[in-house]
């Protein structure tokens, strides 16, 4: 970039002294940022640190009922670009991607003749897809959202803003949730606009991609920020003690549970195949898996990209899918293809721990009496032992007793991700399996939890865990690996040499793509 | 494109399991007409029902023959030559009876629909604009209280009202016939009734749906963008609220096309409903027949017709058949 010294480039938006208050609570407190043109300024921090109601408050949009002080200046008139976490969000389910596209385009072509305005407008719209990358723009905007990929919805969204000539872009999580081919993908085209002279601001919590594209870092803590300076200052010198925590949690690259020699085999897999079905009568493979084995007490990464089949292998060690061929042997026994044949010692044995904590929960029944249902259920043990267990499980998991009796909406995200576990944990299973448990969390939140999963492994002797995930620095620490590509189980064994030294040419780029975002730290 | 073809195969594998619904309709609407006690010869005998003359009229309409042969005729008489048969009262063909029926029936629902929708979808985005304050209580209030008074009740109402004491509509058709086009005066009070609860039903429904649809992230996106207020509710909220308000509009033109009996009795208009009813009174098996069969086709239509709105509406649901 050419410019020399911040002061000198006029900012295209700046908050002064933004303060937000929600029933009496400050959410955002003293906030004061510059986005510059044609640079990257990430805000970064912990869910709940008010990285988003200062990145809307640029739309000039506030949480409802709030009180808010302070200065918001845009440079032009131009509307600010928006990005969503799920663009698929603010795409009209019920209309053609063109409609947005199109009624933006018409609002800026209102000075021609009536008659050259149709197609004034669809000349605007195909180079605002260019710009985001869509080339094959007249295809793509006779299609429903829900007919296009994650990445290309993201795209439409961008050319949204391409199209509405916004100078500054907010783009909140742009990340979070995506496999580590993807994020390179959303890297490049978030430093692609910001090469055009757009100034982009990025809300984060991811550090790799953040480290990767930031120019300005602005690190935010329960509302205030905390420090903020050039990505080439604060990387490598942080100044507040948040910071470093921050970074530390990021960097620490812990060594894989190290018990030698796990035990007997628990669970076989052998000569599995499934299948999605495409219609009435037809069916595709999505997976295949000739050879698989589950010790005791080893916890197993699959590893692989979103659509892989890494959910649908665990679906089927759970009997949650149905449609598949083969022997999943549980301690030598077939297990049933599906859930509704397998007797209650089976169920217990294999539990699912899902992404979603918040919709695996019954919101209206307290927490504590959900997580001892499962030791009623598949133990057979009475309610009151069952609820003095899961108490002690619970708070063993980091959840005292007044919050376990709460109900699942006035637990956070992490907490709940805790309570699924303890859940899971009642039914004293012999195999867990984790989907992305740990996948919408931040970073400090996820380190928790994968703590409290390796102490698991290493406190219950038959316990094994399955973990599911696109996230390298998750799978390391499993002791075991398995990449799956496309529906083929490619390469697996022992974890430090799956990441030293991967075999295949898939888990190659996969580290690769991993390790990239994080080598952008000296720019 | 596979999509196309999949909307059309689903037409297809509709259609086919809508005629085999028409054949259990037409086998169920004969079993119940069959297991009535009486038959059109009694009801032609009136009151001298002297059991050798009742035999005599059996004979003579060939209603002594097995039920399953007049059963096969009739079925016979329509698939090869489309012929629904002839009346046993009056002799006249099924088929003239239906479109004698069928013209002020269709009057009466085409103009019903025609206010219907703006009303319905017009109040239903006003209420829902203005959530909670006092034109959305007003309109939600209104229309649930509409909503509970029986078509009758508010048939007798609105004649008393309007006809009896103000005197400015009449009271009934009597006397117009089928011609009811050159008296529009004696169209107001049926169509009213026919509209009050079809709109407060599609009104609530618009309502709801489209809350959730401008409370939704892509209409915000749409507003942070600049496109105008009438064009983001009606362009972009509304075909989201459209998919459920389209399969109550589809079941009200069924319930308006097939015999809408309360209201054509009550207004004395020679409608379908009209007909149905004194067949059923006269026995008269092959116009009951003809009816069940128009009746059926036409909801199996309709019903269709919302389903392939719904799937253009909803892409994302995909369609059961």
């Amino acid at each position: 970039m050419n410019q020399r010294s911040d002061t000198t480039v006029r900012p295209v938006a700046e908050i002064r002294d933004l303060r937000v208050e929600v029933g009496g609570r400050a959410i955002v407190d003293g906030v004061s940022l510059r986005v510059l043109p044609g640079r990257v300024t990430a805000l970064v921090g912990a869910s709940g640190s008010g990285k988003t109601t200062t990145g809307l408050a640029l739309l000039g949009e506030y949480p409802c009922d709030a009180r808010v002080s302070g200065d918001v200046r845009l440079a032009t008139d131009d509307a600010v670009g928006y990005i969503p976490q799920h663009p698929a969000a603010v795409l009209n389910p019920a209309r053609r991607v063109s409609a947005l596209l199109t009624d933006i385009a018409r609002s800026q072509v209102r000075h021609l003749p009536r008659r050259q305005r149709r197609a004034a407008a669809r000349e605007r719209v195909l180079r605002a897809l260019a710009e985001a990358q869509l080339p094959e723009g007249e295809a793509l905007l006779r299609r429903h959202p829900h007919q296009l990929s994650g990445g290309q919805q993201q795209r439409v969204v961008l050319a949204q803003a391409m199209l509405l000539g916004s100078r500054v872009v907010v783009a909140d999580e742009p990340t979070t949730g995506q496999d580590a081919l993807t994020k390179s993908g959303i890297v490049d085209r978030l430093a692609a606009v910001a090469a055009r002279g757009i100034a982009v601001v990025l809300l984060s919590h991811d550090l790799d991609v953040v480290r990767a594209l930031a120019d300005e870092v602005v690190v935010m803590r329960a509302g205030k920020v905390v420090e903020s300076g050039p990505a080439r200052r604060v990387w490598p010198a942080p100044r507040h003690p948040w910071t470093r925590e921050l970074l530390s949690a990021e960097r620490e690259f812990p060594e894989p549970d190290g018990r030698a020699g796990a035990g007997r085999t628990v669970l076989r897999i052998r000569g599995l195949t499934a299948r999605h079905r495409t219609g009435a009568r037809s069916t595709t493979v999505v997976l295949r898996a000739p050879e698989l084995d589950l010790r005791s007490g080893e916890s197993l990464a699959l590893v692989g990209r979103s659509g892989s089949g890494k959910t649908t292998l665990a679906r089927c060690l759970a009997g949650l899918h149905r449609e598949h061929d083969g022997e999943i042997l549980l301690d030598g026994v077939p297990l049933p293809g599906s859930l509704r044949d397998r007797s209650r010692a089976q169920l217990a044995a294999v539990q699912y721990v899902f992404q979603d904590a918040a919709a695996a929960f019954d919101e209206h029944r307290p927490v504590v009496h959900q997580v001892a249902r499962t030791a009623i259920r598949l133990r057979g043990i009475d309610a009151k032992a069952a609820e003095q267990e899961a108490l002690t499980t619970l708070n063993r998991l980091g959840l005292p007793e007044d919050q376990s009796r709460r109900r699942p909406g006035r637990l956070s995200g992490g907490e709940l991700q805790r309570a699924a576990l303890a859940r899971a944990l009642l039914a004293h299973p012999r195999v867990l399996v984790c989907d992305e448990i740990t996948s919408g969390l931040d970073t400090i939140t996820r380190r928790g939890i994968l703590d409290t999963l390796t102490a698991l492994v290493r406190e219950r002797e038959e316990l094994s865990l399955v973990l599911i995930t696109h996230d390298l620095d998750v799978a390391a620490r499993a002791r075991r690996i398995a990449v799956l590509e496309a529906g083929e189980l490619v390469e697996q064994g022992p974890a430090q040499l799956i990441l030293r030294a991967p075999s295949h040419p898939f888990t190659v780029s996969l580290m690769r793509t991993a390790a990239r975002p994080a080598a952008g730290t000296g720019l | 494109m596979a999509r196309v073809s999949g909307l059309r195969s689903f037409v297809a594998r509709r259609l086919l399991l809508g005629a085999l619904q028409i054949v259990a309709v037409v086998l169920l609407v004969f079993a119940l007409t069959e297991a009535l006690p009486g038959d059109a010869a009694v009801a032609l005998a009136g009151d001298q029902p002297d059991p050798a003359r009742i035999e005599a009229i059996r004979a003579a309409m060939e209603l002594d023959r097995p039920a399953w042969e007049r059963l096969a005729d009739w079925v016979a008489g329509l698939l090869l030559h489309g012929d629904f048969g002839t009346s046993l009262t009056s002799g006249r063909p099924v088929g003239e009876y239906i479109t004698d029926g069928f013209g002020p029936t269709l009057l009466l629902a085409t103009l019903t629909v025609a206010l219907l929708v703006p009303a319905g979808f017009g109040l239903g985005v006003l209420a829902a604009r203005h959530e909670g304050r006092i034109v959305d209580r007003v309109i939600s209030s209104v229309t649930l209280a509409v909503y509970a008074v029986p078509e009758f009740a508010l048939g007798v109402l609105l004649v008393t009202v309007f006809a009896l004491q103000l005197g400015w509509l009449p009271p009934t058709a009597v006397g117009y016939g089928t011609d009811l086009l050159g008296h529009p005066s004696a169209l107001v009070l049926p169509v009213l009734v026919l509209l009050s609860r079809p709109v407060c039903s599609l009104v609530r429904l618009v309502r709801a749906g489209m809350i959730d649809a401008l409370a939704s992230p892509y209409v915000a996106q749409a507003r942070r963008y600049g496109v105008a207020g009438v064009r983001v509710r009606y362009a972009h909220a509304l075909p989201n609220a459209l998919a459920p308000a389209a399969q109550q509009l589809a079941r009200t033109i069924d319930w308006l096309l097939c015999g809408v009996i309360v209201v054509e009795t009550l207004y004395v208009i020679p409608g379908l409903g009209t007909v149905l009813l004194g067949a059923v009174a006269e026995r008269d098996v092959p116009v009951v027949q003809g009816l069940a069969v128009v009746f059926g086709a036409l909801t199996v239509a309709l019903n269709l017709g919302a389903d392939v709105v719904a799937h253009r509406l909803a892409p994302r649901a995909g369609v059961a058949a």
